[in-house]
């Protein structure tokens, strides 16, 4: 009864490695149902994102495939020589793969810690080992189980809430705190630099589809425009695109500031008092930071944001602990679990063997005892289940206790001959 | 059964409520939610059923022909139980979100208000139900709520704004919703309360009409309450109308601002109601809050209750068309 993982993620493998290794959903299903005629008594889960491609092996019986069967199976399905990926791929069994799968739902492993989607992507791959047939008792048991972890971790924990990249704390902890939805809000972008892209993913994501770019050359603005599905507008009506837009994210190169306190006082004029989000991710700044103290517009420079992740990054170093520990815990607790389910057999060999004596002890007490009515027959085979259960509750107590360190093969052993149970 | 269902039952829950969402702000638990949500429910049907016991209990005082409303503690409990429920269902669909930190404290307040200073009975004079009573009191105390939770909204607004402004990033313990959404809040709440406010006082006119033709008894369009209503309508709609027309007037800080006024204003009519003598509603013992004075209280003709809403309910069950 073993677990096995074997893969490769953004720790060690580079991005081209990962993209050769990675699989989508339709040759994920295809590549279960050859490991599964390959190994018909092995449960699978392939989970493959842009940051890890892992297969998670588990067998009942005996142990689950070899690292170099396993190796050898993902180079396979990529058309790879098993050579060209091993120095990529990381092997880890036992506690330290349950670990790891409680680490990576828990979004403790991503390069983005606390970023939700893994979550969700774990969900998809054992959705669909599941459907393929894949999984059994022992994947079943520990996804369920890395689900359970993961909700403990997030809500236990702050680990989730802190963002650590200037553009991810722009927009969860600033403007997501402005606007409630962003689908009927216009973005501007200013200049075409690579953060304000960034940021664009992320407002995406958040539902933004309203993109208007405006830069000195009209070529890059295009080029950006389509990229993001966006139009484009002459640096010239800059102040009429201030005065439409909702957020603005200003990234170009100039010396000076291109939008001064004087310039936007005109474009508040028209503004009707709308709140406006302005990330100046610009150094030296785009905006004059005294625009920042007007009224419903919230300004924020790279500095600032700087400032926001260092403090959510010491927030979140002080939460990684308390987060491993849930993971130990909820991982000892698993393969406790699991292991003295490996001792259940013998458990109802043991409660079953003790049941026919007990029965015919008390067959023939109440032939002795014809005068006893219901109630007392009743009072009689309790007491006789509280002995038995007094009796058997050291040698099961004992299993238990064996089975934290591993199933405690020897004990099943010794128990087995004790008792003379018969498979 | 419901007879034991005391105030202390219902208040309890929602304090210790309040006392989870509180330790929210330095410890994090991932059982609180539930415990919260579980004794603020616990509290919401307690408190349900002791005004259900509350409504019997005035109906069969007055013979069979009381009207919900009908005395000033059951206004004051009505309207807390009102935001008590409106904080479970905000609290059920904004988990992340401490709004029980802004709400309980009201709904607590709203219990004491009605539990110590609000008269449990309902007028002494004989009833005639009426449907303008029953409209003119439901209509303030909806407008009431609202107000509330504009109130509620408009501080949410202004903490929001000053995080935002600081740069500082939300603390773990004390997440706030969206500007965009408390704003929305915050002008509907404004909204409900003025049309509530509207109706209350043209349900009020017509029952002063009606009660002086029948009863020969007739309030002065002078009084403090009648006079603290209007005034508060008149506001409430004067900022609506500046918004309308000038929109900058209907963005951001201004309208929490102005919504703080509200909330004095509010306040300052319950208070009217409940402590001034005015000739607003009729003969009223006052609970007593200190037995001194209770007996000099019960004497006089008062106005009591809850301002001007108040009187609303106690005319419903006074008035008959």
């Amino acid at each position: 009864m073993s677990i096995r993982v074997v893969g490769c993620s953004h720790h060690k493998a580079p991005i081209a490695v990962r993209e050769q290794l990675a699989f989508n959903s339709a040759e994920a299903r295809k590549a279960l149902g050859r490991l599964r005629q390959r190994f018909p008594d092995v449960e699978a889960v392939l989970l493959s994102t842009c940051n890890r491609v892992e297969l998670y092996t588990a067998a009942e019986t005996h142990p689950p495939p070899s690292r170099e069967e396993l190796v050898a199976f993902l180079a396979e399905c990529h058309g790879l020589a098993p050579a060209d990926i091993d120095a990529y791929l990381d092997e880890r069994s036992g506690l330290e793969a349950v670990q790891h799968l409680f680490q990576v739902a828990s979004s403790l492993d991503s390069m983005v810690v606390g970023e939700p989607q893994i979550l969700s992507q774990v969900k998809q791959a054992y959705q669909l080992a599941t459907e393929e047939g894949s999984t059994g008792p022992l994947l079943h048991a520990a996804f369920q189980a890395a689900l359970k972890t993961a909700r403990r971790v997030a809500g236990e924990t702050a680990i989730h809430q802190r963002r650590v990249s200037v553009p991810s704390v722009a927009v969860a902890d600033f403007a997501q705190q402005i606007f409630e939805r962003f689908e009927d809000k216009r973005t501007l972008v200013i200049g075409a630099g690579e953060m304000a892209e960034e940021t664009l993913r992320y407002l995406r994501a958040e539902g933004v589809q309203h993109i208007t770019v405006v830069n000195r050359s009209p070529e890059r603005a295009e080029e950006l425009a389509r990229r993001w599905n966006g139009q484009t507008m002459a640096w010239a009506d800059l102040p009429h695109a201030l005065a439409r837009a909702d957020l603005v994210i200003s990234t170009t190169g100039s010396a000076e500031p291109i939008v001064s306190a004087s310039l936007f006082r005109q474009v508040e004029a028209v503004r009707n008092g709308r709140p406006l989000f302005i990330l100046d991710l610009a150094v030296p700044r785009d905006f004059d930071p005294a625009i920042g103290d007007r009224p419903n517009v919230y300004l924020y420079s790279v500095d600032d944001l700087r400032e926001a992740c260092q403090r959510n990054r010491a927030e979140r170093d002080k939460e990684l602990p308390r987060a491993l520990r849930i993971i130990d815990q909820e991982a000892e607790r698993f393969l406790a679990d699991l292991h003295h389910r490996a001792t259940s057999p013998l458990i109802r060999r043991l409660h079953e063997q003790w049941q026919k004596p007990k029965e015919e002890e008390l067959r023939r007490l109440f032939n002795k005892l014809p005068q006893l009515d219901e109630h007392a027959r009743q009072e009689v085979r309790e007491a006789f289940d509280r002995l038995l259960n007094k009796l058997l509750h050291p040698p099961l107590a004992s299993l238990r206790d064996e089975a934290r360190n591993g199933v405690p093969h020897a004990l099943i052993d010794a128990l087995a001959r004790l008792f003379r149970l018969k498979d | 059964m419901l007879s034991r269902v005391t105030v202390v039952c219902f208040a309890g829950s929602y304090a210790v409520a309040l006392a989870l969402e509180l330790s929210r702000l330095v410890l994090r638990s991932s059982l609180r939610g539930l415990l919260m949500l579980g004794f603020t429910a616990a509290g919401l049907v307690a408190h349900t059923a002791f005004l259900f016991y509350q409504a019997e209990r005035i109906n069969a005082q007055l013979h069979g022909v009381g009207l919900p409303l009908s005395s000033t503690q059951h206004w004051y409990l009505t309207a807390a139980w009102l935001l008590a429920a409106m904080y479970l269902f905000l609290a059920v669909s904004h988990p992340r979100v401490q709004f029980g930190l802004f709400f309980l404290p009201l709904v607590l307040a709203l219990i004491g208000v009605g539990h110590y200073l609000a008269d449990p009975n309902p007028a002494s004079t004989p009833p005639d139900p009426s449907i303008w009573g029953l409209i003119h009191g439901s209509s303030l105390l909806l407008a009431t709520v609202a107000v509330l939770v504009a109130m509620v909204a408009g501080v949410m607004y202004l903490g929001q704004v000053q995080r935002l402004k600081r740069k500082a990033v939300p603390h773990h313990g004390l997440y706030l919703p969206s500007l965009e959404w408390l704003q929305r809040v915050n002008g509907r709440g404004l909204n409900a309360g003025m049309a509530m406010l509207a109706v209350g006082i043209v349900s009020g006119m017509v029952l002063n009409v009606i009660y002086a033709e029948r009863h020969q008894r007739f309030v002065p369009w002078t009084d403090p309450v009648i006079v603290i209503t209007v005034l508060m309508f008149g506001w409430l709609a004067g900022c609506r109308l500046a918004g309308w027309a000038y929109r900058p007037a209907r963005e951001g800080r201004k309208v929490a601002y102005l919504t703080l006024v509200s909330f004095v204003f509010l306040v300052f009519a319950l208070a009217v109601g409940l402590l001034l003598e005015t000739r607003h509603s009729g003969q009223r013992s006052v609970r007593p809050m200190f037995p001194g004075r209770a007996a000099a209280a019960s004497r006089q003709p008062t106005m009591r209750v809850l301002g001007a809403a108040l009187r609303a309910e106690g005319e419903a069950g006074r008035i008959g068309l």
